[in-house]
């Protein structure tokens, strides 16, 4: 379990937070980051699943899977998900 | 060309494509090659109009026509949900959707379709299409996206909403979405500057300009059961939104993936399938729709055109301290541009600690834009590496130079939150600078250009399973349509895997009830997700051949290794067994187990961005405004080539229809909003002749998050060469053309301006 930081995007936090952008959660993985933010603001669990690409220290993830790990003191950070040609 | 050794026996060699031989003997299966007993010939009548509502369609004359065995319209689609579903940028609006598919309360372009027959044969539909009554009261267009921004413009969807606007507008425009990311404070940066530049772009809408029109076949049978064979850039994605179109439950539809004659984002999307299934529904039987090239230009969707602002300031001694830009992008008929990407992109090359951007996403009379290589980066791109060009010419530093000096790096923060996790963009930069051309002189009316560009690359869902046969060849089935010569790559990682021959693999790609779910290919993410895939599914057979060694030998199967395709005892004590071949384990299949199989499917992460830097050198003709590439030479960090052949082609590929973009690529309307360009002799891609050999850099800054170092290769590459051209012709004749295409009367008219000040 590690403690992290959680940042989402303006405008995902606009629509769903209150417009509060950054959070510190105790994770073993991304699954618990979800649940947590979830317990917060039920409903935003599955937003996030669906709506975003995440990075983790920065490394991306087209798609949030449970299993991706947290360690202590890393950047979480929700943005919009992205699209190819 | 620039081989690195890697100590693999596989990757990074260039053997001959699977897909090669029935390619150059024209045996290859194209969607349009396909043909069924008793097939219907499907056509679609699409608007004349770029604008009108749609009174009434009379169908009947051409329902009566002999020969004529189904009409469909918009009537017979399921109407679906207003809503936005799923991520922001690839929101889908399904309302939207089969509106495009099949025009309903207006058309909104040119081309837009109405209606579909299938018949007989070509000849009777397109009578049947004729008897096709349709009443239109023609509407007030518009095609630019600054006039489709202006308040009294005509509007697309009279009761359109501008989302991400506080507070929520209570007018309707054209503005489906508006959006905005920051970081740091830009009147700091301002402040911090000695000189700033802003400066206005436009960029025209251009087409993907695949060779391979769109094609499909669809055979529904009586239960409902719906095949579909059809070029795309993913079957997948093909099935989810046939079956979504239509009712049915995704399970009902299979799809067949032909050979694909190009795609570069705009086969990520469905305009025939939903309409072939509905006709073949209709009428029992088989039905073929193949578009014509007028239909591709008309109706299938090129990537935005935009229209931009970017503001830059810098130092005297080269630090770049605030950046800021307005992206206005057109979506084309209905919302979905790529400005998001562009927002995110723009300035992401570069560590500007005060750096703001703002899109808007902007429906005007075109048709839909869809994805095209790197949507969204590439036209900002053009705008923002224009202003870094000026700033280095104004503070007089070499425009490589001052890139580097500002090159973004790992642990830089990025405009849309995280820090950068990889580097790769220095390394392209000093591939250029150290380039032993980069500083040749030039001659009269010639003059040297450089950009850079950014794409995230992609990852995701992926799958493949991998079998192998009696006689130890194996087969390698992937999800992933083969656009870039990705079957040869996934054949090298699983040699490289198994410690095989790479002729031993032969990889397909496999339709979707034979492999599971797998994302279009798009992104630039199949040699990275579908590759993990490969690969460990194949780690899992090498499992499962170590297990059936150990069997074979009666030993513990924690002594038996896997070395250069053998099956060996990891140590004297395990016995004196004489390594065993793939093909002898393979032998014994049914003894130890049974067929030797294997599956993975991944949703692929920390895929790494690419970055590229190119200079290419032109000389301008000042009396007939002619550009000509004399030089162009494309730095790009491709992580690891696994083929380098197939990388190097992407790199010019991409170089090329970026030339085209800049020199000669555009969409031309006439008052009505007509299409006068819909054909390759005026839509002018630029063809080998217009070329010099275009010189692709592998710089290779191995992914640690694939097996083999792998990042996409296949985008970012055209991020560059607009900017790159603009500043050349700018180094040459001392004008900075700031309008796509950069075609010979603009490069007139620049010439007899007055001269750039930078």
């Amino acid at each position: 379990m590690g403690l992290a930081r959680v940042v989402l995007s303006s405008g995902f936090s606009r629509r769903y937070t209150g417009g509060k952008r950054e959070f510190d959660i105790e994770a073993k993985s991304l699954r618990d980051v979800m649940k947590a933010l979830d317990e917060l603001y039920p409903g935003l669990g599955e937003h996030l699943e669906e709506e975003t690409t995440v990075a983790i220290d920065g490394e991306i993830h087209d798609q949030p899977g449970y299993f991706q790990r947290i360690r202590d003191g890393c950047e979480v950070f929700f943005i919009p998900k992205l699209e190819g040609g | 060309m620039n081989d690195v050794v890697t100590g693999f026996k596989w990757v990074g060699t260039r053997p001959i494509r699977p897909d090669g031989v029935p390619k150059v003997t024209g045996r290859a299966m194209y969607a349009a090659d396909m043909a069924m007993a008793g097939q219907l010939v499907g056509k679609i009548l699409r608007s004349p109009h770029a604008h009108a509502r749609i009174r009434s369609i009379n169908t009947a004359k051409a329902a009566a026509l002999p020969g004529v065995k189904a009409v469909v319209t918009a009537k017979d689609f399921p109407d679906q949900k207003f809503e936005y579903i799923g991520p922001e940028r690839v929101a889908v609006n399904f309302w939207h959707v089969t509106r495009n598919i099949m025009a309903r309360e207006k058309v909104l372009y040119e081309g837009h379709a109405v209606a579909a027959v299938a018949a007989i044969d070509s000849i009777i539909a397109d009578q049947a299409l004729a008897l096709i009554e349709v009443d239109y009261e023609v509407l007030p267009h518009v095609i630019d996206v600054d006039d489709a921004m202006q308040p009294d413009a005509p509007l697309l969807f009279e009761d359109m909403i501008t989302r991400g606007v506080e507070p929520t507008p209570t007018k309707p425009s054209n503005i489906s979405k508006r959006l905005e990311f920051q970081i740091g404070d830009l009147d700091a940066g301002w402040s911090q500057a000695d000189v700033i530049v802003e400066k206005e772009f436009k960029t025209a809408a251009v087409h993907q300009g695949y060779i391979e029109p769109h094609a499909c076949v669809v055979r529904v049978d009586a239960d409902g059961q719906t095949d579909v064979w059809s070029s795309s850039q993913g079957h997948f994605v093909v099935r989810a939104l046939t079956a979504k179109l239509l009712n049915k439950p995704v399970g009902d539809v299979r799809c067949s993936p032909a050979e694909i004659g190009g795609g570069f984002g705009g086969k990520t999307v469905v305009y025939l399938e939903p309409v072939a299934a509905l006709l073949s529904q209709k009428s029992g039987r088989p039905v073929k729709i193949t578009m014509s090239r007028d239909d591709v230009f008309k109706a299938t969707g090129p990537t935005s055109g935009g229209s931009m602002w970017v503001k830059m300031g810098v130092t005297k001694d080269g630090k770049i301290t605030a950046a800021d830009g307005i992206f206005k992008f057109q979506a084309g008929a209905f919302p979905g541009s790529p400005v998001m990407n562009a927002c995110l992109c723009a300035f992401a090359p570069y560590a500007i600690e005060n750096a703001h951007t703002v899109g808007y996403d902007v429906v005007c009379n075109r048709p839909k834009s869809a994805a095209y290589r790197a949507p969204g980066s590439p036209i900002s791109a053009f705008a923002v590496e224009s202003v870094v060009d000026m700033l280095a010419k104004k503070i007089g530093m070499d425009p490589a130079e001052l890139r580097r000096k500002n090159a973004a790096g790992i642990g830089t923060p990025m405009i849309y939150g995280p820090k950068l996790a990889h580097g790769g963009y220095r390394e392209t930069l000093e591939a250029i600078i150290n380039h032993p051309d980069y500083k040749k002189p030039l001659g009269p009316n010639q003059g040297r250009g450089v950009a850079s560009g950014y794409w995230f690359n992609g990852g995701g869902e992926s799958s493949a399973t991998v079998q192998i046969n009696a006689d130890g060849t194996i087969l390698v089935a992937t999800g992933s349509p083969d656009i870039g010569g990705s079957r040869a790559s996934m054949a090298i990682m699983a040699a490289e895997t198994f410690g095989v021959d790479y002729s031993q693999v032969r990889a397909i790609v496999a339709d979707t009830a034979s492999v599971g779910y797998t994302h279009v290919t798009g992104g630039s993410r199949v040699t990275f997700a579908t590759g993990m895939a490969v690969v460990d599914a194949s780690k899992k057979l090498v499992d499962d051949l170590r297990a059936r060694a150990a069997m074979i030998w009666d030993v513990d199967v924690e002594g038996v290794i896997w070395e250069n395709g053998h099956a060996k005892p990891a140590s004297s004590n395990v016995g004196d067994f004489k390594p065993m071949s793939l093909k002898e384990i393979a032998g014994k299949a049914a003894q130890t187990g049974g067929p030797l199989t294997s599956a993975a499917s991944v949703n692929a992460g920390g895929q790494a961005p690419g970055f590229t830097t190119q200079f290419c050198d032109v000389e301008v003709d000042p009396e007939t405004g002619k550009v000509t590439i004399l030089r162009f030479v494309a730095a790009q960090d491709v992580g690891r080539a696994i083929h380098p052949s197939y990388v190097e082609g992407q790199i010019q590929g991409g170089v090329v229809q970026g030339i085209g973009w800049a020199l000669n690529e555009e969409y031309i309307y006439d008052a009505k909003g007509r299409l006068d360009n819909a054909g390759f002799l005026d839509y002018r891609c630029p063809v080998a002749s217009d070329l010099p050999m275009i010189e692709p850099i592998l710089v290779e800054v191995p992914n640690p998050a694939h097996p083999y170092g792998a990042k996409g290769v296949g985008e970012v590459n055209i991020c560059a060469p607009m900017a790159a051209i603009a500043n050349a012709i700018d180094s040459a004749i001392h004008r900075r053309l700031t309008e796509l295409p950069m075609s010979p009367p603009k490069v007139v008219a620049a010439v007899d301006a007055e001269a750039a000040d930078d």
